[in-house]
């Protein structure tokens, strides 16, 4: 855990962002950096353009105006398919998993860019295919058990219960190795238990394979003890930019999350 | 046959990754192939049995097969599948024809690659348009196919009648055949077309379930299920799509070469109309999205059961007392119905039922 962000690299830049849909602006002139190793968390009321934000980074949105940096290299247009191959993870707010498959090979479909043998080799189930599932299914094989995933391995998805299915989907992005994992609400809709268990998880990811985090989530407490950097988000503008306390201590959040007298 | 996976430890993921993961499974699948398909049924089996019956199944169990790659496992619809199986057939037909040295399994192989070609041209419209839409612009092949045999006559070597005769031409299956006492006349004959379409359906079966098992398939199924997921964790949606695409109608390239070829002897695009494109979704539909078994099994009832019912009413109401239309005209009835009621028991086709008939037999006493 570092709380002086300053003495470290920032892995991503934004620069100066500027999204908007028919008019309607979901993000205004937002700059801020996440740091080499650091958890960041993204909060914000509803609506405030927090999950535009991650859509931008990882480019399923492309911003009007600004600039994404990662790893110091410069795009006006991120495509998902580059950030995928950056190392740039991701999981959504509404599971987006592979309904008809099962758990196992969810995850292993993370691992899509460690494949390279071609349609041809796999049909024929020559060359490099049986080298790479089975290297695939090895380093899969210790996100289950990292996850605690043994007893759903061959489950289909779809009948997993929710909590369930929210880890399946950080086991899928941690299948990638990803450099940077941005996460939307990774524990919303959990019970307290399983926001525990994810929120180590997520500590863990980021200690021990050192992969920064960028995170959304609601519940300030679980906020305040996993980050260590928090960025706040209004009506699609940036307020709070700082440590968990310097935010917790700023006015213009206080009044975004209190409301203000007017 | 009554085994079940209780206490069959797989030890390691090599092991869990093969094909039929169950020694047992393993050791019937070969006792049928090789004892049954190759051994008793080559020997034993009639004229009728070997033309009327195991050839279209298996030929028309190809092409479901390459219809459920593209919709079953990748989720692009597409009524265009009779037209890609004439586009094989033609392709098959002109290289056997023009090319003297040709062998028919590099024939069929080669028709499989143009038919897959043209799939990749009707498949770019799949990059943009969705689910109906799509099957719009997959009936364009369908069309495509028909417009054009029929407006070039040189595909078909300019015969008057508009419908080639295959069996004249020279029937070479492999090399140095004519020194094997295998000559041209056991491969015009039924038997011998039954043992090319065999042989080449049960590689393009493994072929299919060695891309199903790999990252193709998976890549397949991630974009079917959610394609902007499969977009941002690194997949080419575009790509994969295409791919799909061509290995589907290469399929079904190839059973439009051996349906030509193996099973109606004639070359003829009138037959790859619309109206079949519908059958071959009928029984990807039947038999279940996304199951290489379904697949077969969908085939194996949409072309057997008309043929059952017709035998059987014959049987009962005595072949000859009643009319051939009649009894014709009341076996579709009773065949529609059948699917109607199966779709409404079981949506997942047979696949579904198959797989939920071997649960129930897992947990038999102890739970229903």
């Amino acid at each position: 855990m570092n709380t002086s962000t300053d003495s470290k690299n920032p892995i991503l830049v934004l620069d100066n962002i500027n999204l908007s849909f028919k008019g309607v602006k979901a993000i205004t002139d937002i700059s801020f950096n996440v740091y080499e190793g650091e958890i960041c968390a993204v909060i914000g009321p509803n609506g405030a353009g927090k999950s535009s934000m991650l859509n931008v980074i990882n480019g399923v949105y492309i911003p009007q105006e600004g600039t994404i940096t990662f790893e110091g290299k410069q795009f006006k247009k991120m495509k998902p398919g580059t950030a995928a191959s950056m190392g740039i993870g991701r999981t959504f707010q509404n599971i987006a998993l592979f309904a008809g498959m099962s758990t196992l090979d969810n995850i292993m479909t993370g691992r899509n860019s460690f494949h390279k043998a071609t349609f041809w080799e796999t049909a024929l189930n020559v060359g490099r295919v049986r080298s790479e599932e089975l290297a695939s299914r090895e380093e899969v094989e210790k996100i289950i058990e990292f996850l605690g995933l043994q007893s759903i391995r061959k489950t289909p998805v779809s009948s997993l219960p929710y909590g369930l299915q929210k880890r399946v989907e950080l086991g899928r992005a941690l299948a990638a190795q990803p450099k940077m994992l941005l996460l939307d609400e990774p524990m919303a809709g959990m019970t307290m238990e399983e926001k525990l268990d994810m929120s180590c998880f997520i500590q863990e990811v980021n200690r021990n394979l050192g992969t920064t985090v960028v995170l959304i989530e609601h519940d300030m407490s679980v906020v305040m003890d996993v980050s260590d950097h928090v960025v706040v988000m209004d009506y699609g503008k940036k307020i709070g930019d700082g440590t968990p306390e310097e935010v917790m201590n700023n006015q213009d959040v206080i009044d975004a999350y209190l409301g203000v007298s007017h | 046959m009554y085994y079940r996976e209780a206490g069959r430890l797989v030890k390691s993921f090599a092991a869990d990754r093969r094909m039929l993961p169950l020694m047992e499974d393993r050791f019937v699948t070969t006792l049928f192939v090789v004892v049954v398909m190759y051994g008793l049924v080559t020997w034993l089996a009639s004229d009728y049995i070997f033309s009327a019956i195991l050839i279209p199944m298996m030929v028309l169990g190809v092409a479901t097969l390459g219809l459920n790659i593209a919709t079953g496992y990748t989720g692009q619809l597409s009524l265009g599948t009779a037209g890609f199986m004439c586009f094989g057939a033609f392709a098959a037909f002109n290289l056997i024809f023009r090319l003297d040295w040709m062998y028919i399994p590099l024939a069929f192989f080669l028709a499989g690659l143009i038919a897959g070609l043209m799939g990749i041209i009707f498949g770019l419209p799949a990059l943009r348009i969705k689910g109906f839409y799509l099957i719009v612009s997959t009936l364009a092949a369908q069309f495509f196919a028909e417009w054009v045999f029929n407006a070039y006559p040189w595909f078909l070597n300019y015969t008057s009648s508009g419908v080639v005769n295959l069996p004249p031409f020279h029937y070479k299956v492999f090399p140095f055949q004519e020194l094997t006492p295998l000559n041209d006349a056991f491969w015009h004959s039924s038997r011998g077309r039954y043992l090319i379409t065999l042989t080449i359906t049960i590689a393009l079966i493994v072929a299919c379930k060695n891309m199903v098992r790999s990252s193709t398939g998976r890549n397949w199924m991630a974009v079917r299920d959610m394609d902007i997921a499969a977009n941002v964790i690194g997949i080419s949606v575009a790509k994969t799509k295409l791919m799909a695409f061509f290995v589907s109608t290469f399929y079904c390239g190839v059973a439009g070469a051996m349906y030509s070829y193996c099973y109606i002897g004639n070359l003829d695009f009138m037959i790859f109309n619309l109206r079949r494109s519908f059958l071959v979704m009928f029984m990807v539909i039947v038999g279940g999205l996304g199951s290489i078994l379904g697949s077969f099994l969908g085939a194996i009832f949409v072309y057997g059961w008309p043929i059952l019912v017709t035998r059987l009413g014959d049987a009962i109401f005595g072949g000859g007392t009643l009319d051939t239309a009649f009894v014709e005209n009341n076996s579709k009835i009773v065949v529609g119905t059948i699917i109607i009621v199966l779709l409404i028991r079981e949506p997942g086709g047979f696949a579904a039922l198959w797989n939920t008939s071997k649960q129930k037999l897992r947990v038999w006493p102890f739970s229903k």
